[in-house]
């Protein structure tokens, strides 16, 4: 029974441990690599970009060592919504487009709409794989210590760099934390009778359910959220003073290589 | 030092002035000579003073372990050698090296609140706060803390203890009582804990060897010496010695036999369970790498008429097997049986079985949701289909079993209420379902002791009134006043079932399951080995007193 393991359908913040290669490789390269191939992968017109996108997602997901079967579950609660984008894409192409294939009333299918229709359903989950190969290989410590590192310089400009990284850092460690809580208030609310994990109730029934869960969550979050700024506080936290750190951020030869690659690809994206 | 209080006397508040995570808008505090009003004296307070706070999960920032203990020291701008040497000492003493490179929600409950513990030590304070750090622990959890914190004390720190358990706070040399944000009493633990009427005003009550003592000296005459002995009894080592100190003839008194024999009466296996679990097996997040293996090969039988209890160590499955008993989890392995219903088929009637076998969460008051009291625990019965008049006899019903007005009650608001009448609202919206068996998961945890009282003396209540009733907890005194079958488990696997009495004479096996004796137990065991003729299934106080009184025979001892 999986009716209540919502942490099952979180694979995007959740850091899996395996030592592999992409995980000892410097934050900063991991952070600049994976967004100049998050750009790339947004902005790319291209057919066979895209393919190479997906192939580049799946191929670093492996090089971390991440077992596929997990992060491919992370892909199946949004794909329905992709499904649904592109066939929204698909039949509401331009009307008056020279490559029509197909016309009924308001609905038209024309080449280029059921293109970009089907390149949507490439997109998003070449998207959604690079992300959680991301967060699965980079821990937030790392990923606020490179955050840190790359936006130095801000900190010249007077912006709270510190504050922000610190944030990003809280909102990763509570995705987890929240999941898990959801998961006990619905396993309380249906032993009181609510209709979680039975399977049965309309929509209507069952949105209705959702206010008794949201309430606790919000309550129990705002709790959490203050037991950990408290705890923060307690050892010496303070925004506006500087920080040291435990991690050392090394640039090796490793972190060329990749970094190199990263842009190849990026580039190959782009324009094949 | 030992702070204790009734829930919202400000024990809490008081701690947070201590290191300027409050400031006081009245009065000042100066730590180390340091003024807490003034902000500038914030890093260098935080750095000596140090607080651990009750739940360890919420105080850990970073996602891998040796990041978290080095967060205190990257606030205090060291270089990273000297943080990697600190780390990498305070990680080796409290046995935490091997876990380094994991993060923290993989580790047990024992190893979190040691990582707690490790991230303020590793800013080396002079005072450590520890605030009701042990109210979630088992025995041996609460054993480890305890030998920690004598340790810490022998190197010179201060520490400040709040806790609502008080055979915890005996250790301490000075305990401060705090009563509706005051201190009402000061003093060593003898002073504190000379008389019950001088403590419970204050929601508090004796150590559970005192009261044990207490209740022998109010059954049993006995000398004026051995009077004086016993009154001052704090913990169960006082108590074997004073009791130790009686005539030989009580020392060499048979048990009687009749009373052993009797007291074994009515456990027969013959009566029906109504919940039945065999060869259950589960596996939290299956199939990814998270993957958990909770329970293994665990069986259980919960009859009607004979309270069951539930102890095991701290992650050892006693809340997942709770849940697959009223089929919150479906068997992945074995089979559930409650009532007529079977849980292993795919088309069982999940509702039903919900209803009739009500499950109390851990802090359930954490989980209401409705504005009044009324409401949150009408929420059930109303999706149940009950309305109007019915509805509103239903949850006057249910707030009479735990003891809450209705006129008084209905109407206030559900975040307004002190801890222990929270728990009881959390209570009723489960009892006005009208349950046939109630399931609880560590009804008594963090409560203060007079709530404690009240919410057990309810629980015994309902199962007299014939409610099916199974409880797990942490409390061995609880389990023991309660329940009359135990089962125990390890690793996710039960490993002793039986009659309590039964399983409480195990004294070396529970120590080695993480569990201990209740206290009565213990003294009957260190007595035994002083050459003592004891019942051999001596585990309940009035056991231990009735023994005595049998012995003294009307004569003083």
């Amino acid at each position: 029974m999986e009716s209540f393991e919502f942490q099952r359908y979180i694979t995007i913040g959740q850091y899996v441990p395996t030592n592999s290669p992409v995980h000892k490789l410097d934050p900063r390269t991991r952070l600049v690599g994976v967004t100049l191939l998050l750009i790339a992968t947004t902005v790319t017109q291209q057919w066979v970009g895209l393919v190479l996108a997906l192939a580049g997602a799946l191929a670093i997901t492996l090089l971390a060592r991440i077992p596929l079967s997990y992060t491919l579950k992370g892909l199946l609660t949004p794909l329905p919504f992709i499904f649904i984008l592109a066939v929204i894409q698909t039949l509401f192409g331009p009307g008056a487009a020279p490559d029509l294939i197909w016309d009924w009333g308001p609905f038209n299918v024309s080449l280029t709409s059921l293109l970009s229709g089907l390149s949507l359903l490439l997109r998003f989950p070449a998207l959604i794989l690079l992300i959680s190969a991301f967060s699965a290989a980079t821990s937030t410590t790392e990923i606020v210590r490179g955050l840190e590192a790359l936006l130095h310089p801000l900190v010249k400009l007077r912006l709270p760099v510190q504050d922000f990284v610190l944030m990003v850092q809280v909102a990763l460690r509570f995705l987890p934390l929240l999941a898990l809580e959801a998961e006990r208030i619905t396993k309380a609310q249906a032993s009181r009778g609510a209709e979680w994990g039975t399977g049965r109730g309309g929509p209507l029934r069952r949105a209705r359910q959702v206010l008794p869960v949201i309430v606790p969550l919000f309550l129990v979050s705002l709790q959490r959220a203050e037991n950990l700024a408290l705890a923060m506080e307690a050892r010496g936290y303070r925004s506006q003073e500087p920080r040291t750190s435990l991690i050392e951020l090394r640039y090796q030869g490793a972190d060329m290589l990749a970094m190199l690659l990263a842009l190849a690809s990026a580039a190959l994206i782009l324009m094949l | 030092m030992a702070v204790v209080g009734a829930n919202g006397s400000g024990k809490t508040t008081l701690a947070r002035h201590l290191n300027a995570l409050l400031v006081p808008t009245q009065g000042a505090v100066t730590i180390g000579g340091l003024d807490t009003r003034n902000p500038r004296n914030h890093p260098e307070i935080r750095r000596m003073v140090g607080m651990v706070f009750q739940r360890p999960e919420d105080q850990t920032v970073a996602t891998l372990v040796e990041h978290d203990v080095a967060f205190g020291l990257e606030n205090m701008g060291l270089p990273t050698a000297e943080i990697r040497t600190r780390v990498d000492e305070v990680l080796h003493r409290l046995d935490l090296w091997e876990e380094r490179r994991r993060p923290p929600h993989m580790l047990s409950a024992g190893q979190m609140q040691r990582l707690a513990l490790a991230g303020v030590l590793a800013m080396r304070p002079a005072c450590i706060i520890f605030d009701e750090v042990t109210a979630m622990l088992d025995p041996v959890g609460r054993r480890a803390v305890r030998a920690l914190l004598r340790e810490l004390h022998e190197q010179g720190l201060t520490l400040i203890l709040i806790t609502h358990l008080m055979e915890e706070v005996l250790d301490a040399d000075r305990i401060v009582v705090l009563h509706k944000g005051r201190v009402a009493l000061e003093g060593p633990p003898n002073e504190i804990f000379t008389d019950a009427d001088q403590v419970r005003p204050f929601g508090l009550d004796l150590p559970p060897a005192a009261r044990l003592a207490r209740q022998i000296l109010d059954t049993i005459p006995v000398s004026d010496t051995a009077a004086a002995a016993i009154n001052k009894v704090l913990s169960v080592s006082d108590l074997v010695t004073a009791l130790d100190r009686l005539p030989r003839r009580v020392i060499d008194c048979p048990p009687d036999q009749e009373s052993i024999e009797s007291s074994e009466d009515g456990v027969g296996a013959s009566s029906p369970a109504l919940i039945q679990a065999t060869g259950l097996g589960h596996t939290y997040m299956a199939g990814t790498p998270f993957a958990h293996l909770a329970l293994r090969d665990a069986t259980i039988a919960i009859r009607d008429e004979l309270p069951h209890g539930l102890i095991g160590a701290t992650g050892s499955g006693k809340s997942t097997l709770l849940q697959h008993l009223n089929g919150l989890l479906r068997p992945q392995e074995g089979n559930v049986r409650v009532g007529s219903y079977d849980l292993n088929d795919p088309d069982v009637d999940l509702r039903h079985v919900r209803r009739s076998v009500g499950l109390v969460f851990q802090t359930p008051e954490s989980q209401i949701f409705e504005q009044y009291v009324g409401d949150e625990i009408a929420y059930g019965p109303r999706l149940a289909g009950l309305t109007g008049e019915a509805l509103r006899e239903r949850v006057r019903w249910a707030m009479a079993l735990v003891g809450l007005d209705f006129e008084a009650f209905k109407d206030r608001y559900t975040f307004a209420l002190s801890g222990g009448e929270k728990r009881k609202v959390a209570l009723a919206a489960i009892l006005s379902l009208q349950p046939r068996a109630l399931l609880l998961d560590e009804p008594t945890a963090g409560l203060d002791p007079a709530s404690r009282v009240e919410i057990l003396d309810h629980l015994t209540a309902l199962q007299h009134s014939g409610m099916v009733l199974a409880i797990s907890s942490h409390q061995m005194e609880d389990v023991a006043q309660l329940v009359s079958e135990l089962t125990v488990m390890v690793d996710g696997t039960t490993v002793a079932s039986g009659p309590m009495r039964q399983i409480f004479t195990r004294g070396e096996e529970l120590l080695s399951w993480g569990l201990e004796q209740p206290v009565a137990a213990q003294v009957a065991t260190a007595l035994r080995e002083r050459g003592w003729t004891l019942p051999d299934n001596l585990v309940e106080p009035g056991q231990l007193v009735e023994h005595l009184a049998r012995c003294c025979r009307q004569e003083e001892c």
